[in-house]
């Protein structure tokens, strides 16, 4: 039969986000890929320069909307390198917190939708079921389920509540417990490895090359994680493991996420011990100046979907002069070409729901 | 802390797996749970989730307490609020009118109000059969059972006060110092007029070469909200914010 | 005069004994439902028409001539039949869907006392959406493979007896008869795929083809194998040759595993469907068909 390119095209039930790829068909087997992205540009850059800086905070939240805290807080990140302030222990340690229930959501999110993938339904009630409980934790901890608008520029928005740290610690605990279970729905059942095994293999160079984040770098044997190779937020004060893959197949990226849940786990309990330490008298917001002096700066965070890094050039007004995003996806997804050589049509998904699109980033 | 999972997956002998027969248990074992104990399901709209207080759901506005000083109209990212005249027994007071389909239900209306009558009502069930009826007026946006979890106090430090040491939380809403640059001012007594808090008072201090007296404003700092409608009215742009940081 | 009573009318007769009877000396329990309702609709006009006209020919034509009793008992039959069949399906498929609600944690179907009408409901729905055929689809393979389909599906189903008394026809061939009738299938789901003039529809039909194909193989070999036990292709003799030996599925429990599993195989549910796989494919060869279709 002859190459017959097929367009798994912006409406379609595994892309999670308008996006297409175009994949070259010889049968059922891909030759080539085109990804096409841009359905969701909505003009962000643009439309913080018309904006003081404390109005770009909540339409930071909107860039990835499943990982709403990172953003904010590596917008927040960066102007305050540009003017200069220092956050104090207890700003920090809120931040990391509300950060790692932020990775657990986006986290869990992703599970579903690999679920839904598959064909494998119970995966995705299960997965949103737990997820949640930590949006609950969110409602909690600052009103809002996904679009928290929480960092502020020199802190957060507010100190948690005082029934923050035992609701905390219930989710965390219960969910501990119940991620076995899901891992005994996925990881424990042969279809489920059979299909994500020696799938959208990519040599640990080639990711290298193309200048892979986060967990699907992690999941070719690259060992390299902002929170401890470029600490911010104390996260070196804190105890735990970065998770490796060697294999850089979809298992491996797989494996690396299901464990980075476990690790926030712990750093969601150090931190709260670590709060509990801390005074409630230490400041959690400083005021910021309203104009930020001239000059350029950025800031990285590791987003629940890889580095994400903000640059600011800023000249000396209320408004930033260019604001510009460097999204995790929009580098992961130019990858897909290398990904899906050789594969079934059928493995596609297994692949493109490992490297967890979300396109509010990608196109913004 | 050593990785918990990483190790033990995927689990060397394969036979342990036991193929689909683990998952199986697994469904089964859960069928069984919510057979006899109820799901985690959520009848709604039979039954409602809980929200507590400080949800952000739509703002909401307490009628009594707004000066109509503006602030929320100048924090509102996607610039839905637009100020309308609003009768106050007798006299004409700009209140807010927010377009909720506009709003993102941020939360920065309230939290830079600086009398906490803007609020953050529980109230999420906003569909409205036309886009019109989504904008909702002064009176419309009253919750009439207010608490004060649904404020939204804007409380932190101030960088001076760190670093001589004093570790003292304040609100930051009216902090920042408005005050006058010498020589540009005419007396023109429009910032009088357009203060919410009536703030300004104008002091006369001699009289200039027609005999009529020369007048220069005087700012109460207790009242002034730096809502810089002084500043935006000001046609010599005489009147500056000193930031306090 | 004298008053005619509906009783003169309406005689429940044995339907064996009239003339015309189909199936010579076996009692065939739908028939004689469908009779006995033909009797009633049939006795129930003619009394009425005799109250106003007596003595009239439309009545006496009406409840005595045989052929139009033996016809009309003969659709009745068929629409008993299906009624049935139908509401047996929507029973299975209501058990399933409920089952699966609650290992996922949730309330499944809400519609009616237990859910019992959710399928209803979704019947209705997608009676009311419309019909839309894709201008550059190849109108004749479009319409005529579905019906085709459907056609031969629900003869299939209508040659299966269900009992002793319960079916429509007895043929001495007849599970040669399925043997064909199997076999039309995957063709027509090919062709059904090709037609849309969709890549997706025509990945999906050549994968279900290929699928149904392979899976036919070994279960037709099993109807054979049954078939040599019993002696006979005749499905109402298999069941009765088990009777006097044993059930089959005894000696022949491999082959009734295999069955199984092709079987599963050819109806392409999970985990054999990957002609309709939902997240790469949409709905595989079915992508085009909105509505009703």
């Amino acid at each position: 039969m002859a190459d017959m390119w097929v367009t798994m095209g912006p409406q379609h039930p595994f892309s999670h986000g308008l996006w297409t790829l175009k994949v070259r068909v010889d049968g059922e087997v891909v030759k080539d890929a085109i990804p096409v992205i841009g359905y969701l540009h909505r003009g962000w850059e643009k439309e913080c320069e018309n904006r003081t800086y404390p109005l770009i905070i909540p339409m930071a939240d909107r860039l990835c909307y499943s990982a709403s805290m990172t953003w904010s807080h590596v917008y927040c990140k960066v102007v305050e390198e540009a003017m200069g302030i220092e956050l104090s222990d207890r700003a920090k340690y809120l931040r990391v917190v509300a950060d790692e229930i932020c990775r657990l959501q986006s986290h869990l999110m992703w599970l579903a939708a690999m679920g839904t993938d598959l064909g494998n339904l119970t995966v995705f009630l299960w997965a949103l079921r737990e997820r949640e409980f930590f949006l609950d934790l969110n409602v909690k901890l600052c009103g809002q389920r996904l679009t928290t608008n929480y960092p502020r520029l020199g802190g957060v928005r507010n100190d948690m509540p005082y029934f923050f740290e035992r609701d905390c610690m219930r989710a965390v605990n219960r969910f501990e417990k119940v991620l076995w279970e899901i891992i005994g729905l996925t990881d424990e059942s042969s279809i489920f490895l059979s299909r994500m095994r020696d799938v959208g293999v990519i040599s640990r160079k080639d990711a290298a090359n193309y200048g892979l984040t986060g967990p699907t770098m992690r999941g070719c044997g690259v060992d390299f994680d902002v929170r401890r190779d470029d600490p911010y937020c104390n996260y070196d004060l804190l105890d735990w493991e970065v998770p490796v893959c060697k294999e850089g197949d979809a298992y491996a990226r797989y494996k690396v996420r299901i464990e980075e849940m476990f690790q926030s786990c712990e750093i969601i309990r150090q931190a709260m011990a670590k709060l509990d330490s801390i005074p409630k008298t230490d400041p959690i917001r400083v005021k910021a100046p309203r104009n930020v002096p001239a000059g350029t700066h950025f800031a990285r965070v590791e987003d629940p979907r890889g580095e994400s890094l903000m640059y600011l050039v800023s000249d000396g007004t209320d408004r930033p002069y260019r604001l510009k995003v460097r999204s995790p996806i929009f580098v992961n997804v130019s990858a897909s070409k290398h990904l899906v050589q050789g594969v079934r049509i059928a493995d596609i998904p297994a692949i493109m729901g490992t490297i967890d699109m979300c396109l509010g980033e990608t196109d913004r | 802390m050593p990785l918990k999972y990483l190790d033990k997956f995927p689990k060397k002998n394969n036979a342990r797996t036991l193929w689909v027969l683990k998952p199986m248990w697994v469904t089964l074992k859960k069928m069984f749970k919510t057979t006899f104990h109820r799901p985690v399901t959520i009848m709604y709209p039979y039954e409602k989730e809980w929200v507590p207080d400080n949800y952000r759901g739509r703002p909401g506005l307490r009628f009594d307490k707004c000066i109509g000083c503006g602030i929320c109209k100048k924090m509102c990212p996607t610039t839905c609020i637009t100020m309308v005249d609003s009768d106050d027994n007798g006299r004409t007071v700009q209140r807010p009118q927010v377009n909720l389909g506009r709003c993102m239900m941020c939360g920065y209306c309230a939290e830079y109000c600086p009398v906490n009558a803007m609020i953050v009502t529980p109230d999420y069930e906003l569909a409205a059969y036309t886009r019109e009826e989504l904008i909702y007026g002064p009176r419309k946006l009253a919750w009439p059972n207010s608490t004060e979890m649904m404020e939204v106090h804007m409380e932190g430090h101030l960088l001076s006060d760190l670093k001589k040491g004093k570790n003292e939380k304040i609100s930051l809403h009216c902090v920042d110092v408005i005050g006058l640059i010498d020589g540009k001012c005419i007396g023109c007594t429009r910032c009088v007029k357009v203060c919410p808090t009536e703030a300004i008072e104008m002091h006369t201090y001699g009289e200039d070469e027609k005999g009529k007296p020369k007048k220069f404003p005087l700012f109460d700092r207790q009242k002034c909200v730096c809502c810089e409608r002084c500043m935006d009215v000001c046609p010599k742009d005489a009147i500056e914010l000193k930031e306090v940081l | 005069m004298a008053y005619n009573s509906i009783l003169d009318w309406v005689k429940f007769t044995d339907p064996m004994t009239s003339s015309g009877y189909p199936y010579g000396d076996v009692y065939n329990l739908p028939y004689d439902i469908g009779y006995k309702i033909w009797e009633l609709i049939s006795g129930l006009i003619a009394w009425l028409i005799d109250l106003i006209v007596p003595g009239n020919e439309v009545s006496t034509f009406l409840t005595e001539t045989p052929l139009l009793t033996n016809l009309l008992s003969i659709t009745l039959m068929v629409v008993v039949i299906f009624a049935v069949g139908f509401i047996v399906n929507l029973t299975m498929i209501w058990e399933e869907r409920k089952v699966l609600g609650r290992m996922m944690d949730r309330r499944a179907t809400r519609v009616g006392p237990l859910g019992y009408f959710q399928n209803l409901a979704d019947g209705l729905k997608t009676f009311l959406k419309e019909n839309i055929t894709p201008s550059s689809a190849d109108k004749k393979g479009y319409m005529w493979a579905l019906t085709i389909l459907i056609g031969t599906s629900v003869l299939l189903a209508f040659m299966i007896p269900l009992s002793g008394r319960w079916f429509i026809v007895d043929y001495r061939t007849g599970l040669l008869i399925l043997f064909g009738l199997f076999a039309i299938a995957p063709f027509m789901i090919l062709v059904a795929g090709w037609s849309q003039n969709n890549k997706y529809t025509l990945l999906g039909g050549m994968r279900a083809a290929a699928q149904m194909i392979s899976y036919e193989v070994p279960m037709l070999i099993i109807f054979a194998s049954v078939a040599l036990m019993a002696g006979s292709l005749n499905i109402n003799d298999i069941v009765n040759a088990q009777h006097e030996y044993m059930w089959y599925i005894i000696p022949q429990f491999l082959g009734f595993i295999v069955f199984i599993i092709a079987a599963i195989a050819e109806a392409e549910r999970i985990p054999f469907d990957l002609p309709e796989a939902e997240a790469e494919l949409v709905e595989g060869w079915q992508t085009e068909y909105s509505g009703m279709k």
